[in-house]
């Protein structure tokens, strides 16, 4: 595997860009902050599958891609599989001897979204991971069905509005907690499971190439800060994830093998959520007399997490 | 390499195992697939192959037939020969994809074990899932019988994967009747099989690191017709290819195929069009009749799509009276095959009194009487010249009388 | 010579100015190739050594999305490469780990760089998009003194 330095940032700006610009993605979008940073890590080869999606839709608009690497998408759902069966026609390909480069090494990539990722390809992703095949799969979570307009997913924090679960007279936007994805990867087993935050750009890059390197599936589920549809301003999208990872709103973990679990970062002061929520459309309204439990409930639930994760990285089970 | 499988110059192998055999004998580099009734046993020979060491490509075991259908678009864009197959439910999970795959012009071969679409739920076999499919821009290739399962199989590799096609080709063959009823094959040997089918040649493949490509790229109002138009272009001018490759095929093996099979066409009086495993009920139920004096005739489209619009005005001559059977529920319309054929006819002048039978769903037995008594029918249109019944009906089925349309030509 | 091509395909057309062909033209399997040519060591590869084809995204511009641009002063920079490792858009240029500019062609005016450039003063700042960049810089703050609380 050819790694790119990331011992520090100076290094890491020497890697060739291989994602390009003139992509339609929102100013400030996360989503091309980590798929940037996924490429810029390495110097394999890559064939990526992607979702349908913000990403998608905004890289691959004929006559332009955005794709310096090989790239694939099929539907909403199935960018795992995708990565399946090419990872497989790799494998049939490199025994058979009919690969036209075949010392050139290659890693296998999904993208999708927390709504192709959590929601409709679900079942695509499980089955790929449980199949065993060497890819690594990053979820963009974004918390919302994005692309077409802000609908809820069931990565969609209580108490965030949607157009699906809008906050309103009578109700306080969703009411169910957000999915753990993490959680359910790792129950399947997968060698390298992790949660990263752009903002704490060389743990990504690191757990990028862990990934990477893992033989089998990986996960990684990345927090994409979503300016259109949480609502604020274009350039505090690493502001903004700062106060997600430092609020504990979005811990930043790893899980190998499906047990052996390492906090990646500690935030030196633990930043009070409502920073976190007041810095966002999405969660205004729960700044209201009336809805304050659902904060409370927010906080109760990180309290939780973070001892849960705490406990279980020292349990080392 | 893959060990070489003893073969008899006959087998007793039905429709699914020589349909296996064909995947074997081509070595398919990625079969994702999922089972169903009645492919199941493609699905699961092929996985006894590759137990015992006939198979030298990746056996993916997806969990569903979305995703089969997704593996192996994803397995062709990475430049290698892809298979799968399917029936009924599990087809119609795929519809998605099945589109997506000719749209990228990946020339995957895929096996239809025809059967009903629930609701309510049957496992019998009849073309509704044919139909469902008949849109996605594949080559639909129908097999009447286990040989021909085997042979159509055998000629979909070389004809999706030519050069100047590259589409997806589906072989349809019947759920049970075709597929678990053994019959005498005569199969290739391995290599002579292989020789045939050709090695495969990649285009635009996402594991040739020199040429990065892009699958999959959305394109909007500006683009969308153009790309759909080269690809029903495409689709369109298959057939000098198909047609190539059928003559390549009798040459190594004698045995003829054309786009539109005929029986006893070329003084028929009246007609019946059919696919399937109802061509050879239709050819026996003609061949007695001819005996009673009765000039009958069969068509039967061999290649569903590219429809062969041209060659059917042809092969139906100056047939007085034709039926074209439908075998499956027609959803608020005549039959979608009535329709093209009918289209087909008129579009040469010639005006035979053209008719429709829904038959067979489900399942249901159609027996050589019953397509002697259809045959009957359409010389009591010719004498009587003009249609005696109503357009469209049913047949085999019990209850009241159901039929729709009456014909206002006389 | 190779990298003057490069860099005159950059950003040189307007999505959706592209010529628009028949359908005997579209590519096959509405396929896009990336590059012309033999492209397989790319990742060794910087932006002005590559053969983009026409169809690479590298070849548009957005620039017409930007109502405010970040404007960049070298005197002040430390060539951290914060504005590199979180610009979303490909758009700042660096090269032997030094800061070169922006990609006007493809900066979307987003101000993340800004945001994240730790030096004091900033050396990127925003400016509306019809500011002259020179006179951008003449203007430019002095350093601020920390407010003590």
């Amino acid at each position: 595997m050819a790694i790119t330095s990331v011992k520090n940032l100076k290094e890491f700006s020497t890697s060739n860009e291989r994602f390009e610009g003139a992509h339609l993605l929102c100013p400030g979008c996360a989503h091309s902050m980590i798929v940037r940073e996924l490429m810029n890590c390495t110097d394999d080869n890559l064939v990526i599958a992607t979702n349908t999606g913000c990403l998608e839709v905004s890289t691959a608009v004929y006559p332009y891609t955005s794709w310096d690497t090989s790239w694939i998408h099929i539907g909403f759902e199935n960018a795992a599989t995708a990565a399946s069966g090419a990872e497989a026609m790799y494998k049939a390909r490199k025994r058979k001897g009919t690969l036209k480069d075949p010392d050139a090494s290659v890693k296998f990539v999904a993208f999708g979204g927390d709504g192709s990722t959590y929601d409709i390809g679900f079942q695509w992703l499980s089955g790929a991971v449980e199949r065993g095949h060497d890819f690594t799969y990053i979820c963009l979570d974004n918390e919302n069905y994005a692309n077409t307009g802000g609908q809820r997913s069931s990565s969609t924090p209580i108490g965030a509005t949607t157009s699906t679960a809008q906050a309103g007279r009578v109700s306080y936007g969703k009411k169910e907690k957000k999915k753990d994805m993490v959680a359910i990867m790792a129950a399947h087993g997968a060698p390298y499971v992790a949660q990263l935050a752009p903002n704490k750009w060389k743990i990504m890059a690191q757990g990028f190439q862990k990934a990477l390197e893992t033989k089998g599936p990986c996960f990684i589920n990345t927090v994409s800060a979503c300016t259109t549809e949480w609502k604020f301003d274009p350039k505090d999208t690493i502001h903004l994830t700062d106060l997600a990872t430092d609020s504990l709103m979005f811990p930043v973990y790893e899980i190998i093998n499906g047990h052996e679990l390492n906090i990646l970062y500690r935030p030196k002061t633990i930043v009070p959520v409502e920073e976190y929520l007041n810095a966002q459309g999405r969660y205004k309204h729960l700044f209201k007399p009336e809805n304050k439990h659902v904060i409370e409930e927010i906080k109760k639930g990180i309290t939780e997490t973070w001892e849960m994760l705490q406990r279980r990285e020292e349990a080392r089970v | 390499m893959a060990e070489k499988y003893e073969i008899n110059q006959t087998e007793v192998w039905d429709g699914n195992y020589a349909a296996a055999h064909a995947l074997r004998q081509a070595q398919v580099d990625v079969v994702s697939a999922y089972p169903i009734t009645p492919s199941t046993p493609i699905v699961e020979n092929y996985g006894n192959f590759v137990s015992n060491g006939y198979i030298d490509g990746e056996f993916v075991m997806v969990e569903s037939e979305h995703a089969a259908m997704s593996g192996c678009v994803g397995a062709a864009a990475a430049g290698g020969r892809v298979a799968t197959a399917t029936s009924s439910q599990g087809f119609a999970l795929m519809v998605e994809v099945l589109y997506q795959a000719s749209g990228m012009r990946l020339p995957i071969v895929l096996n239809v074990v025809n059967r009903a679409l629930a609701s309510p739920l049957n496992v019998r076999g009849d073309h509704s899932d044919m139909y469902l499919g008949r849109d996605a821009g594949w080559i639909n290739l129908d097999a009447f019988n286990a040989q021909e399962a085997y042979d159509m199989n055998l000629c979909a590799f070389r004809i999706g994967e030519h050069l100047d096609v590259r589409l997806p080709v589906m072989v349809h063959q019947d759920g049970f009747i075709t597929s678990h009823t053994a019959q005498n094959i005569n199969p290739l040997q391995d290599e002579d099989a292989y020789k045939f089918v050709g090695v495969y040649q990649p285009v635009e493949e996402m594991l040739d690191f020199s040429k990065p490509v892009t699958y999959g790229a959305q394109t909007e109002e500006d683009w969308h017709y153009e790309h759909k138009a080269r690809q029903h272009s495409a689709l369109m001018r298959s057939t000098r290819v198909i047609d190539e490759v059928f003559a390549d095929f009798k040459a190594l093996t004698g045995r003829e195929y054309k786009r539109v099979e005929s029986y006893m066409m070329e003084d028929a009086e009246v007609a019946v069009v059919a696919l399937g495993t109802t061509v050879e009920t239709l050819r026996q139920a003609a061949k007695e009749l001819r005996k009673e004096g009765l000039k009958a005739g069969v068509i039967a489209p061999r290649c569903f799509r590219p429809f062969p619009f041209d060659q059917i005005a042809e092969v139906c001559g100056d047939a007085k009276a034709v039926c074209v059977m439908d075998r499956s529920a027609p959803g608020g319309a005549m039959g979608a095959m009535f329709n093209e054929i009918s289209a087909a006819i008129l579009a040469t002048g010639k005006r035979p009194l053209v008719t429709n039978y829904i038959y067979g769903l489900g399942g249901r037995d159609f027996s050589v009487d019953e397509a002697k008594r259809i045959f009957k029918e359409q010389k009591a249109h010719a004498d009587a010249g003009h249609i005696t019944t109503q357009i469209q009906q049913f047949s085999g089925l019990r209850g009241p009388r159901l039929g729709f349309f009456e014909s206002k030509r006389s | 010579m190779r990298g003057a091509a490069a860099t005159e395909k950059r950003g040189m057309r307007e999505l959706g100015a592209e010529k628009l062909v028949g359908w005997d033209e579209v590519t096959h399997g509405v396929v896009i190739n990336s590059f012309e040519g033999d492209a397989a060591n790319i990742a060794s590869l910087t932006s002005e050594e590559r053969i983009y084809s026409d169809f690479n995204s590298y070849t548009a511009t957005v620039a017409s999305w930007r109502v405010v641009k970040p404007v960049y002063n070298r005197d002040i920079c430390i060539d951290c490469q914060n504005c590199w490792v979180w610009c979303p858009d490909t758009s700042i240029i660096s090269r032997d780990k030094q800061m070169l500019g922006i990609d006007y062609d493809h900066c979307k005016g987003c101000g993340v760089c800004v945001e994240v450039c730790p030096t004091n003063p900033k050396s990127l700042l925003m400016f509306i998009e019809a500011e002259e960049n020179d006179s951008a810089l003449s203007q430019w703050p002095e350093k601020k003194k920390k407010e003590k609380e």
